[in-house]
């Protein structure tokens, strides 16, 4: 059972060609867990460079930051940056993204909870030259979200569900594609994003010399609404299929370098999509290298 | 630990850039066509704390409608638009796109312009309105 589920997720990862939503950068699927098992010191720093593919010729780069630290046994808590660059036909845009505020609180050895709010360092609305750009190209879509989610561990399985709230819309993007020259992108003009709500499993599975464990998982995101923008005769307009279901597959390799340290290499690629993603979260695939050291 | 933080500097300061690209390379000056008939025209008026300076024109062609800025200048503004506006105010508005007096904005041909009486430069990000232009009929 445990080979065939590995096999259909290399199968999926390999094959899947669909150009889609990747993980939203938004946080409730990227913000991980402050607790982990292994570890014995109380604060762990992390930090990642992520290539991925997007919508038409757009390519990124992110990279991030986390430092956590345990408090007691039961509560820990994290502080995320981001930071983002987006290549393609307008240009090259690079720009620090979002701050992620996180606290997790341990029930016991298997229930914890996870909350907290995620603050851009932009507005989305970054230019070049002049020119509006898509929200692909911007670093973060410019909302102050509040992030709830609760993960459950049985045996070697994770699972989480969460939900991802805008409760502060600051996004003040001003791209029409009437006026940009090219129709791979949606207009998102002042745009207003809905919630996201996310379901992950996640095997665990460690070689018995310990040096490497391999975490291949599912993740649902389930867009609540349809998203909307306000047109160039001042209306506001929703924007048929931007809501529904998004199914992503993740494989991480995590290497151990030594007690205090490992390095992390995490593919991800989406096998079912939203029919309009104008959020700019669109990835064909994604490639992460990531360091984490624990003191 | 401080190997990582400079590490994670360098990178980010390697990767921090504005490029243009193909979509966004500078705008080549458009001319008015000499056959373009002068519809309307109308002298900017600044808001207060602004300074502004220049005309605005729409000129028809077969019957399509194009909107020229004419000598002018503007305080800075991070985020200014062009908006063809039923008032004075940024309420009902066309959105023609950000401000470049270079650009010749064409009008979308649904638009009536006797509904659209006033031309205004609007940041939009701040929500602030920086000049005013009455349009008067040629």
């Amino acid at each position: 059972m445990k080979k065939i589920f590995c096999i259909s997720l290399f199968w999926i990862i390999g094959c899947s060609t669909v150009s889609a939503q990747g993980c939203s950068d938004a946080g409730v699927c990227s913000v991980g867990n402050s607790f982990e098992k292994e570890r014995t010191s109380k604060n762990l720093i992390e930090t990642g460079s992520i290539y991925g593919v997007g919508e038409a010729d757009v390519t990124y780069l992110s990279s991030y930051v986390t430092y956590s630290r345990e408090l007691n046994q039961k509560w820990a808590l994290s502080a995320k940056f981001t930071y983002a660059v987006a290549n393609g036909s307008f240009g090259t845009r690079g720009q620090f993204g979002d701050a992620y505020l996180i606290s997790n609180y341990k029930f016991d050895d298997q229930w914890s909870l996870l909350s907290g709010f995620k603050f851009p360092f932009t507005t989305a609305n970054a230019k070049i030259n002049g020119y509006s750009l898509p929200l692909d190209y911007q670093a973060s879509l410019g909302t102050f979200d509040l992030i709830l989610a609760t993960n459950y561990q049985y045996t070697q399985w994770d699972f989480n569900l969460g939900i991802q709230i805008p409760v502060f819309n600051n996004n003040k993007n001003s791209y029409f594609a009437e006026y940009s020259g090219t129709n791979d992108f949606p207009s998102t003009n002042l745009f207003e994003r809905k919630s996201d709500v996310l379901f992950r499993t996640t095997y665990t599975y460690r070689t018995p010399n310990k040096k490497f464990i391999f975490k291949p998982n599912v993740l649902f995101l389930y867009h609540l609404g349809e998203d909307s923008y306000e047109n160039i005769f001042s209306q506001r307009e929703t924007i048929n299929g931007s809501d529904g279901l998004t199914i992503n597959g993740n494989l991480i390799t995590s290497y151990t370098l030594n007690s205090v340290s490992s390095l992390e290499l995490s593919l991800a690629t989406p096998f079912v999509v939203r029919d309009i993603r104008p959020d700019g979260l669109t990835r064909a695939f994604t490639a992460g290298l990531l360091y984490k050291v624990s003191f | 630990m401080k190997t990582i933080l400079s590490l994670f500097t360098v990178l980010l300061v390697f990767t921090s850039c504005e490029i243009e690209g193909d979509l966004t390379r500078d705008a080549v000056e458009e001319e008015i066509d000499n056959e373009a008939i002068l519809k309307y025209s109308g002298t900017f008026v600044p808001t207060s704390g602004i300074n502004v300076d220049g005309e605005v024109k729409i000129y028809q062609q077969n019957n399509a409608h194009s909107l020229k800025l004419v000598d002018f200048n503007i305080s800075y503004g991070p985020d200014l638009k062009v908006y063809l506006s039923k008032t004075d105010s940024p309420s009902e508005f066309v959105n023609l796109g950000n401000l470049n007096p270079n650009v010749t904005y064409a009008i979308p041909l649904q638009v009536n312009l006797a509904d659209y009486p006033y031309v205004l430069i609007h940041c939009q990000q701040y929500n602030h309105l920086y000049a005013i232009a009455a349009l008067q009929s040629n």
